[in-house]
């Protein structure tokens, strides 16, 4: 458990810095897809399988293809190594942003009895329990949810679609 | 010996308590087999089952076609033929000695990462299929979601495979895999949830434990201890019979089988992203999607076709009401070779569609009617069953009718052939 966990979280290290620093767009949402596969084996570790499998199904399923389609648009098809941001002291930016995530997990840590002590001795399927708290509890968040995605779907269906040859005047007009 | 012939449930209980015990004394074996018992058969038996198939396959499409199909290659060395059997041994020598050619201007390292990429989701998904009752290798609580999750990596593998090649009819091969793919995602997902909301479980061996009528399987009554293995099957229900008619034609765009082949449409875009590739890396993507194939159909055959369960009576000698006669791993995979036999004459039948009608048949039909699919389920959930089955049938009847209505577009001239009689 405890080699399992450490290679996984150098492997979720490695992958995140190199999402950030490689100059291939391409290899970057690449490394960037390993991160988001390393860290839903992390859940599957900690045997929360259904939140691994969320992971891997949103990110690396979903929103990996959106950004590389995203490249794909773009002229970074053959990924292009000419450009990139480029920050003077990004090197100091890791100490930093160790800080800030450090000073979030501070009363956490603080706060935890230590040694740590099992919540429950037995396992139980995770998903039962979600879904019967979307169900009773949040239904009304769960609902305002799903009707803000179908509002956010409808209009990504209106900016699509194909002008009507009337409209083109009107577009031409504008510009 | 007389033992095993007046009671061959005891000495299989007593050789696995000897190896128990072997394995008790040695723990570090114990670990070794566990985990050899779970993966060798998975990876034995699917990739062995692809070469089969890939004969199967040529052999069926060549009696479609009028053809005969490989009938020369049968054991090396001598004169047995075998109806051609050995041919897929020659493939996978001529795939191994193969030259493995990458392009000049390629991304090396992406297009090699790629077949080994494309394999790695499609073994991982059949750890979670319960060929028989307890018999899965990862008995995870939300396998279905897992098994989907999984399976959409593969797709980012496609992609990388089309790109990595630097080849214009590659990349458009990956670009058609992806549109295509995430397309049909949505109405297999959504067909399948019916099954899992009338189970009211994620667990691949719990939905297939409730397709079986209990107390029917309880009976003495070997005709009712029969029929109790079939008449649960979900497909003999109205959303049931929508979800896997659903459920296989998006399987068929999800493996990129014809007619949905257009991600290496050879007649358009010669290979798709295959172009580039050689050799066993060629080999393995065509692994691949054999073993998706499988491992889809093994998934149909889970949330509809009852799985494990078929015709079958408990035996006569044995109290426990759990024991059957033919073991049921014999009837999943007989279910699952069926579903690919239907895609080879499916492939052998078909036309390959056109981009449009393969974008528009995804999203103006088979997501709508599996959409209604989730409520029909539903109302059959509460209603009692002769309300809820009839109505069911004729709502999804009539939704079918008037999908196929609206989506014919305009109806082009019947052709006339004047110089052909």
């Amino acid at each position: 458990m405890n080699i399992t966990f450490t290679i996984l979280s150098t492997l979720a290290i490695v992958s995140a810095l190199l999402a950030a620093r490689l100059r291939n767009l391409v290899y970057a949402v690449l490394s960037l897809m390993i991160f988001f596969s390393a860290l839903a084996a992390l859940f599957i570790v900690l045997l929360a399988e259904f939140i691994g499998a969320v992971q891997i199904l949103v990110y690396v399923g979903a929103v990996g293809i959106l950004i590389l389609f995203a490249i794909m648009l773009t002229h970074h098809i053959a990924g292009s190594t000419g450009e990139r941001i480029d920050a003077r002291g990004w090197f100091w930016a890791i100490p930093a942003a160790g800080a800030v995530l450090f000073g979030i997990l501070l009363p956490a840590i603080i706060y935890t009895p230590l040694p740590l002590v099992p919540s429950s001795s037995t396992y139980e399927p995770s998903v039962l329990h979600l879904g019967q708290a979307l169900m009773s509890p949040y239904a009304a968040t769960l609902e305002i949810m799903a009707l803000l995605l179908t509002a956010a779907m409808i209009g990504a269906v209106v900016i699509a679609m194909t002008l009507q040859p009337g409209d083109k005047e009107k577009h031409a007009d504008q510009n | 010996m007389a033992v095993i012939l007046s009671n061959p449930d005891q000495a299989i209980v007593n050789l696995v308590h000897e190896a128990l015990n072997l394995l008790q004394a040695y723990p570090a074996l114990a670990i070794l087999a566990s985990i050899l018992l779970s993966t060798l058969p998975l990876v034995v038996i699917f990739p062995s089952g692809f070469a089969f198939i890939t004969w199967m396959e040529r052999k069926g499409l060549a009696r479609i076609q009028n053809r005969i199909g490989p009938n020369r290659v049968g054991v090396p060395f001598t004169n047995i033929k075998l109806f051609g059997l050995g041919q897929p041994l020659a493939d996978g020598v001529k795939m191994l000695l193969k030259e493995d050619i990458v392009p000049r201007t390629a991304d090396k390292f992406a297009h090699f990462l790629a077949p080994v990429l494309v394999v790695i989701p499609a073994l991982l998904v059949l750890a979670l299929l319960p060929f028989n009752r307890n018999m899965v290798a990862a008995g995870v609580d939300s396998a279905v979601i897992l098994f989907f999750a999984l399976g959409s990596v593969s797709t980012l593998a496609i992609f990388m495979a089309g790109w990595s090649s630097r080849n214009k009819y590659s990349l458009l091969g990956g670009m058609r895999a992806i549109a295509q793919m995430v397309s049909y995602e949505i109405p297999l997902v959504l067909s399948a949830v019916t099954a899992i909301m009338i189970t009211g479980s994620l667990n691949t061996s719990r939905l297939i434990e409730t397709q079986q009528i209990g107390t029917w399987a309880a009976s003495n009554n070997v005709g009712l201890q029969c029929l109790s293995q079939v008449a649960g099957w979900n497909v003999f229900t109205p959303w049931g019979f929508a979800g896997f008619v659903i459920f296989f034609i998006a399987t068929l765009a999800e493996v990129n089988r014809s007619p949905f082949d257009l991600p290496e449409a050879d007649s358009e875009i010669i290979a798709g992203h295959l172009t580039e590739y050689s050799g066993f890396k060629y080999a393995l993507f065509f692994l691949a999607e054999y073993i998706g194939a499988f491992a889809m159909s093994g998934l149909a055959t889970t949330l509809f076709l009852g799985g494990w369960h078929g015709p079958n009576i408990r035996p006569w000698w044995s109290a426990d009401p759990e024991a059957w006669i033919i073991p049921g791993a014999l009837w999943f995979f007989l279910k699952m070779l069926l579903l690919i036999v239907l895609m080879i004459w499916v492939r052998g039948t078909f036309p390959r569609l056109r981009v449009d009608q393969l974008m528009g048949f995804a999203w103006k039909f088979l997501m709508p009617l599996s959409i209604l699919n989730i409520f029909v389920a539903g109302a059959y959930f509460y209603l009692p069953i002769w309300i809820g089955w009839p109505a069911g049938f004729i709502i999804l009847y009539i939704a079918y009718e008037l999908l196929g209505r609206l989506n014919r577009g305009q109806v082009v001239a019947r052709r006339e052939y004047r110089y052909a009689t």
